[in-house]
């Protein structure tokens, strides 16, 4: 019988060495480990949240396939909020979701666009294949604009919403999060601004590089690992 | 008891069979005694010759269906005979209206005040005969003419011309060829022989005006309207009272569009006060509706926001414009397939705009178009959503070889310019470029622009222009991504 606390060690140990987590048995002696595993008090970390979670939702792919290999999902979440910080706006922070929106519209599916900093402009979307028909373009007050993206959110024929809605409280994120799960929709917001916590499943912050974007994933829920991924911008 | 009812009859009114007798005798020295002579109807038609200067033809029809509107107090049957005339059957009625020289009367009344709003003149001809067809004939050649009878018809319509009855140039050249001039010169020849020269069309036109066979009428039938109002027993000062007085209204428009099968796009919503002008709200949805909770979901967003400027005192909803409710299908089998709720998602987002739009203002939801234009800024455009011209975004059928930068500054910026360096935000290096877009000559201020890419010190990728005339400026016009 192994001591519950050398058990512990294991857990920890992996965890800080390498990708994998999860215990598998390899031995008749870890038998008895497996059973201390089915005790509902023993918290598991895992690779695979999404399996463990009960979501059965595959994640959406990013397009970028080393983006892709980081994120629990295999891409972004489907039904969840996600945050993307960057220093600024205008950094090629879209890049990031062109290849989503390009894939949607394809599928004739809609998303709205809550407050964009300035006007999306129809022919460079047409050229970089996003049909312009596929989104609205939502914009009122910020307090109204709060009220619209969870709305938005909480419906499930919208299949992507983005919001760049300015500065927001963890308690209006965490509201947000809780729409997005519950209408089973995609929101992205666009921040510049970080709280030291959040509730939504992916945040990831943004910078600009010479070659193009780094991608540093701050929190991925289910995921201890904080990587920092290369995109390359597509040449002018 | 029995007895009782059994001596009705004979006590009740004894001079009735008299009457009736005496009526019939009256009838028989008519040629086509009877029952059928007494049910002969009297078709009433009015012809408006003025609403023939009005050149557009939408609104002629417009105009005709709206004074048949009008004629429906006079008559349950009445049919619009484009372009300009109006039939009505009147026997029905006569006697309720007091004879004949009254109705006419009535009518005048009727279509002065609104001939005279539209500015035309307010004569117009009357002609009332057994037949439709007939009355028409009579009211377009301008004779004011009443027939009772049938056998009338043949000596009143003899004095019209042949070329008033429909039929194709051909047709009338040859009767003008015939030398038959009036339609008295048409009595004169045999039925059959007339069939065999002027086909059975125009035979079947003459017996039509005399009676001969009957001549169809459609009846006009004025569009449905719901308008239902409620009166409060005290005045509300809040729009969280209005909402089961709302609900009750609502009701009573769910009802009336289910009994007509019926759904609706827009809604008026009139908050009547006291004493001054009611508060008018108008909903226009994106898809139509007639179930109880969306509309009212809607009308609680919109009523959110209002601003009361007085208490309520009572509320009027109306409808007018309506859809012939289109039912779903469903597969027989019943299986639900994934994702069926997003099969057709233009469809499906139909509500939740409709629902931001109720809250946020028509204006605040905007789809993108595309337009086939040259200059940048003129490529591109918003339209409020549900008012777009066409399909959103299908304005550009070929993409652009050239890149463009997905976000356009709604004005070009200018840049700071310093010992031959750009600034935005840090200094600036371009990338590639120019292009050059000469356009709009025509409109006379000319687009003459270098347009080149340039990035700038923080990792902004920048589309950034210089004017070609003038004074030979830099603009920031957009941002990539």
């Amino acid at each position: 019988m192994i001591p519950c606390w050398r058990l512990a060690r294991v857990l920890v140990r992996r965890k800080n060495t390498g990708n994998i987590y999860s215990i598998m048995p390899t031995s008749d002696t870890d038998h008895r480990l497996l059973s201390l595993l089915h005790t509902p008090g023993l918290w598991r970390g895992s690779e695979h949240p999404c399996s463990e979670s009960g979501i059965t939702d595959p994640g959406l792919s990013t397009g970028f396939p080393g983006l892709d290999a980081c994120l629990p999902w295999q891409g972004w979440p489907a039904a969840a909020l996600v945050e993307i910080i960057t220093p600024q706006w205008g950094i090629g922070e879209l890049q990031l979701v062109l290849p989503l929106l390009r894939r949607l519209s394809q599928q004739g599916r809609m998303s709205l666009w809550f407050a964009p900093p300035c006007s999306p402009y129809a022919p460079a979307l047409l050229a970089s294949g996003v049909d312009p028909a596929c989104l609205y373009v939502v914009s009122a007050a910020p307090a109204q604009t709060l009220w619209g993206i969870e709305k938005a959110l909480q419906d499930a024929s919208c299949a992507l919403v983005l919001a760049w809605p300015g500065r927001l409280n963890s308690r209006q994120i965490r509201r947000l999060q809780l729409a997005a799960s519950t209408g089973r929709t995609l929101g992205i917001l666009f921040h510049h601004t970080p709280l030291r916590q959040s509730a939504a499943v992916l945040r990831l912050r943004v910078d600009a590089t010479a070659q193009g974007l780094r991608v540093e994933v701050l929190k991925a829920r289910g995921s201890y690992r904080q990587d920092t991924v290369a995109v390359t911008r597509g040449q002018p | 008891m029995t007895g009782r009812l059994y001596q009705l009859p004979l006590t009740g009114k004894p001079q009735r069979p008299l009457r009736l007798a005496q009526r019939r005798a009256a009838q028989a020295e008519a040629p086509e005694a009877g029952l059928a002579a007494r049910q002969t109807p009297l078709w009433y038609a009015v012809a408006l010759p003025q609403l023939l200067g009005i050149p557009d033809e939408q609104s002629r029809k417009d105009r005709l269906t709206l004074l048949a509107d009008r004629l429906g107090t006079l008559s349950a049957t009445v049919s619009v005979e484009a372009p300009d005339c109006l039939v009505f059957e009147a026997r029905s009625s006569l006697r309720y209206f007091g004879g004949i020289g009254k109705l006419r009367a009535l009518l005048q009344q009727l279509l002065e005040p609104v001939l005279s709003e539209w500015g035309l003149p307010v004569s117009v001809h009357h002609a009332a005969s057994p037949t439709p067809a007939a009355s028409l004939l009579l009211a377009r050649a301008g004779c004011n003419l009443l027939i009772h009878r049938k056998e009338n018809l043949r000596s009143a319509l003899g004095r019209l011309s042949v070329q008033s009855l429909s039929m194709p140039v051909s047709r009338r050249r040859q009767l003008h060829a015939s030398g038959l001039r009036s339609l008295r010169d048409v009595w004169r020849l045999p039925g059959h022989a007339l069939g065999q020269r002027f086909g059975t069309q125009f035979l079947r036109q003459l017996d039509q005006c005399l009676g001969r066979i009957a001549s169809p009428v459609r009846t006009y039938q004025s569009p449905p309207r719901f308008n239902s109002s409620l009166e409060f027993e005290y005045a509300v000062e809040t729009t969280q009272r209005l909402l089961p007085a709302v609900e009750e209204l609502l009701e009573r428009l769910c009802s009336f569009l289910r009994a007509r099968d019926l759904s609706t796009l827009h809604l008026h919503l009139s908050l009547l006060h006291e004493s001054q002008s009611p508060t008018l709200l108008t909903l226009d949805m994106r898809h139509a509706g007639r179930a109880e909770a969306p509309l009212l979901l809607l009308l609680e967003t919109r009523l959110s926001t209002l601003a009361l400027p007085a208490p309520v005192s009572g509320m009027q909803l109306e409808a007018w414009r309506f859809k012939a409710t289109s039912g779903s299908s469903h597969s027989l089998a019943g299986f639900v397939t994934e994702g069926t709720g997003r099969s057709a998602p233009r469809e499906a987002i139909a509500p939740l705009l409709t629902l931001l739009q109720a809250r946020l203002g028509d204006a605040a939801v905007r789809s993108l178009q595309c337009h086939e234009e040259h200059c940048p800024e003129h490529a591109a455009g918003q339209a409020v959503c549900g008012q777009e011209q066409g399909e959103p975004g299908s304005g550009q059928t070929e993409t652009l070889q050239a890149r463009r930068p997905c976000w356009l500054l709604p004005e070009p910026v200018l840049l700071r310019q310093d010992n031959n360096r750009l600034f935005y935000r840090g200094s600036l290096r371009l990338r590639s470029g120019p292009e050059r877009i000469e356009t709009r000559w025509w409109t006379g201020q000319e687009v003459c622009r270098d347009y080149y890419v340039a990035d700038n010190a923080r990792g902004m990728r920048l589309w950034i222009f210089h004017e070609r005339e003038g004074e030979r400026r830099w603009f920031l016009h957009g941002i990539f991504d």
